[in-house]
């Protein structure tokens, strides 16, 4: 029996599916699972965990549970390897754009940046400066890894959990992984053909708008200012976390993106709509070509 | 010199293999309400009325208008003994029709809420009245078409904003209706 539902969920639609005995009671087990990453790591709930970090840690250590420590621990390392151009911090400069909730968090704008995020002992989380911490790149992802985990634990033959574009499967059956059209999103572009694994998609199409000007969530920290993406960036990695935390970095700067990708065993594409309808695809598996092939 | 991955394109997609937009049924009505009332054995349709006062007051509490005078609603029974409310939506977003459903208990608290169907389609097509016509009236029996899923679709979904807004004007609805 396959079961599929969608529930509001993580500021999206979330789709859940599953094939194997008692696959209601999985699903339903799986969304519970997204609820509670959602409450814990949600900038948008005063009383999250989060929020919590974001207002007293500048002040003294706050201690949280594992899943946000999992999660904050990756986004530290992942700060490190692409050189701060992915950053946690940058949710003072989203907040000073009015595209994140201001619930006592410190007065935007801090000047505070990844480097003073101290992850202590005893999962206890620190700020050298004031920051305001948004894991809106990355909570999606490893919910979307959680959720699809526990359909796994239930021993599910297939399943797949979709957050707004960031989802993962397993299973049996070769399914083809659609992408939208970057220049007319409701239609859809079959990218690869997969059956399991985690894909994530960063595109400037859906976001929110301001007098008619797109806010784009994707903040430069470089520059502090939004960066709007009139290209789609779609990777596939290990893990959920790992593929939606990737196409920021890889949207920001693809060239210092690419050792990062191998790295983690990723794999990106870039998609560019061309005026005729037709989809350019940039991929970065045509970066393992050995440089004397393309010689030949 | 080796041309980077991200100057030059690996491949073209071509126009004609892009599909157009899809819409998925998860729940009936029917068996929503059985997933949201498991312990329910009956489902009394409530021919709900609401007055233009009704209406204006559940506009200004929820922040967005009660667009229409009729809303679907049944009462959860469970032995002859009310256990809640089945209230079914509908919201409109630039390019997403989402049907959904909310259980209340007797105390007005969301209980769980549960998408019915989305259908996606371009902002031109979502307002055209025939492109609506031809969803809406089967609400009360079987599903529409199967399209595609959403399961294997990566990017950037539509917000669920109004969906959330949809829900408070629910919960409006039944402070100024159903209490």
């Amino acid at each position: 029996m396959t079961v599929v539902r969608a529930r509001p969920h993580l500021g999206t639609l979330v789709e859940i599916g599953a094939r194997g005995p008692g696959a209601a009671e999985a699903v339903d087990a799986a969304f519970t699972a997204v609820a509670r990453i959602h409450r814990l790591m949600s900038v948008h709930e005063a009383d999250s965990e989060l929020s919590r970090v974001n207002r007293s840690a500048a002040a003294l250590p706050v201690a949280v549970g594992d899943d946000s420590w999992v999660v904050l621990k990756a986004a530290q390392a992942l700060a490190e390897e692409s050189g701060g151009l992915f950053d946690i911090s940058v949710g003072a400069r989203l907040a000073t754009l009015g595209l994140l909730p201001d619930h006592g968090a410190p007065p935007a704008p801090t000047l505070g940046d990844w480097r003073d995020l101290q992850l202590l002992p005893g999962r206890r989380v620190a700020f050298a400066r004031p920051l305001y911490l948004d894991l809106g790149g990355i909570a999606k992802g490893y919910a979307v890894d959680i959720a699809l985990q526990s359909l796994r634990d239930a021993g599910m033959t297939q399943a797949w959990v979709n957050a707004g574009g960031d989802l993962a499967r397993f299973g049996t059956e070769q399914v083809t992984l659609q992408v939208r059209h970057p220049a007319d999103p409701a239609r859809l572009v079959p990218l690869l053909s997969w059956r399991i694994g985690a894909a994530a998609t960063s595109a400037g199409y859906y976001a929110p708008q301001r007098n008619g000007v797109p806010q784009s969530p994707l903040i430069d920290p470089r520059t502090g200012r939004p960066q709007i993406l009139d290209r789609s960036i779609t990777v596939l990695a290990p893990t959920t976390l790992l593929a939606d935390a990737l196409t920021k970095i890889v949207a920001l700067d693809p060239a210092r993106a690419t050792p990062l990708l191998s790295a983690h065993g990723a794999r990106a594409f870039i998609l560019e709509g061309r005026p005729d309808g037709d989809v350019a695809v940039f991929d970065s598996a045509s970066a393992c070509l050995p440089e004397e092939v393309s010689h030949v | 010199m080796k041309t980077q991955w991200y100057l030059a394109p690996a491949l073209l997609i071509p126009a004609a293999l892009s599909a157009p937009a899809y819409a998925v049924t998860y729940y009936s009505v029917a068996q929503a309400q059985q997933a949201l009332f498991p312990q329910a054995n009956a489902f009394v349709a409530d021919a709900l009325r609401l007055t233009p006062a009704q209406q204006a007051q559940i506009g200004k509490d929820a922040g967005t208008p009660q667009l229409t005078s009729e809303q679907p609603v049944w009462r959860a029974m469970s032995n002859g003994r009310q256990i809640g409310w089945f209230v079914e939506d509908e919201v409109i977003g630039k390019h997403e029709l989402i049907t959904y459903a909310v259980a209340l208990d007797m105390n007005g608290a969301v209980q769980g809420v549960e998408i019915l169907t989305y259908r996606e389609s371009r902002g031109s097509e979502i307002r055209n009245s025939r492109w609506l016509a031809q969803f809406r009236g089967k609400h009360f029996g079987d599903p529409v078409t199967l399209g595609q899923d959403i399961a294997n679709i990566s990017g950037a979904t539509y917000s669920c904003r109004h969906v959330a807004e949809g829900v408070k004007r629910i919960l409006a609805l039944y402070e100024a209706a159903l209490k």
